[in-house]
């Protein structure tokens, strides 16, 4: 029981943010492309770093997401190797 | 929505101190008066008064309040060494430990009617968000000088121009995403619970949410604490 209760929290440290961070990267990279078109170059490219800085931010949280599917499986991995040595 | 009872405010009040009615105050003092600051000052004088009590005099067999101290430290502490390893374990033992118990307490005293989550402000979590930010760029440079900026080029010279906004915009994202994280489920548990008692209080509705309220709370002090570990850890290691 604590054994599970324990690998439950783990579980859900690991997973659990995974939404938040994909939505924060999303609304930074809209935000950043928003200022850029609107006040460093007042309008005049209108929609494009908007566009371009939405791209990059939907690329920013895919990234994030990867990583700590990559996290998690690096970790599981080394901790299988270790077993095995012990065996 | 009714306004919740903070026992400490009604005091301050009684004592003449002007307790601001929204979340942040005008001037310096009622600034200082708002419900999240002196909130935080009682979780903090909490936490030192319980520690002073249970660890002033250290003993060899432990008694129940050493023990309990000695079975959180040691699991944080190994909870560290596992993820970081020894050497930065013990340079951020002080700071990350300090996080999880303020945070842990911060987030259970809102559970107490009277008393309100310091977490559930923006403010808050804002700062230890931007503490553990910058920590983690501090850790990066000291550890790799200037080379640090290669954790921001990707692997490859021609991925440069697609990877360096990914990473700096993946990077900016952390503040957001960890501070919005912790306020967000505090102050959608505070203010759940305090619709619900305004509802149907007299028939226990909070009471599910309240044991929910405990899950949430045990487990976000956990995830901000084992992000901050993540990012000095990653901040630290060689870029790939």
């Amino acid at each position: 029981m604590s054994e599970l209760k324990n690998e439950m929290i783990h579980l859900l440290a690991n997973y659990g943010h995974v939404g938040f961070t994909f939505v924060a990267c999303i609304f930074v990279g809209l935000g950043g492309g928003i200022v850029l078109d609107q006040k460093v170059f007042n309008g005049r490219t209108a929609p494009w770093f908007t566009f371009i800085g939405l791209a990059f931010g939907i690329a920013a949280g895919f990234k994030t997401l990867l990583q700590i599917l990559w996290r998690v499986k690096d970790k599981n991995d080394r901790k299988d190797d270790r077993g095995l040595s012990d065996k | 929505m009714e306004h919740p009872i903070l026992f400490i405010s009604i005091i301050l009040e009684k004592l003449g101190l002007p307790v601001p009615h929204g979340f942040v105050g005008n001037g310096l003092l009622e600034q200082l008066c708002a419900p999240y600051m002196t909130y935080t000052w009682l979780v903090m004088v909490f936490l030192f008064v319980v520690s002073k009590m249970t660890l002033g005099n250290l003993e060899m067999v432990p008694g129940g309040g050493q023990n309990f101290w000695e079975i959180l430290i040691g699991g944080l502490d190994d909870f560290f060494v596992e993820n970081m390893g020894r050497e930065m374990a013990d340079a951020l033992f002080p700071m990350l430990t300090t996080f999880a118990l303020y945070i842990a307490v911060g987030n259970l005293i809102g559970l107490i009617p009277g008393f309100m989550s310091p977490t559930s402000n923006l403010n808050t979590t804002l700062a230890l968000t931007i503490i553990v930010w910058v920590t983690h760029h501090v850790i990066g440079f000291r550890a790799h000088g200037f080379n640090y900026y290669k954790h921001f080029i990707g692997p490859m010279w021609w991925l440069i121009p697609l990877m360096l906004p990914i990473e700096l915009i993946s990077n900016v994202a952390r503040l957001l995403s960890l501070s919005i994280r912790l306020f967000g489920n505090i102050m959608a548990k505070e203010t759940l619970l305090g619709i619900l008692f305004m509802l149907a209080g007299a028939f226990f509705a909070p009471l599910p949410i309240m044991m929910l309220g405990v899950l949430v709370s045990l487990v976000q002090a956990m995830v901000f604490v084992l992000l901050a570990v993540v990012y000095c850890a990653q901040a630290q290691e060689h870029a790939h």
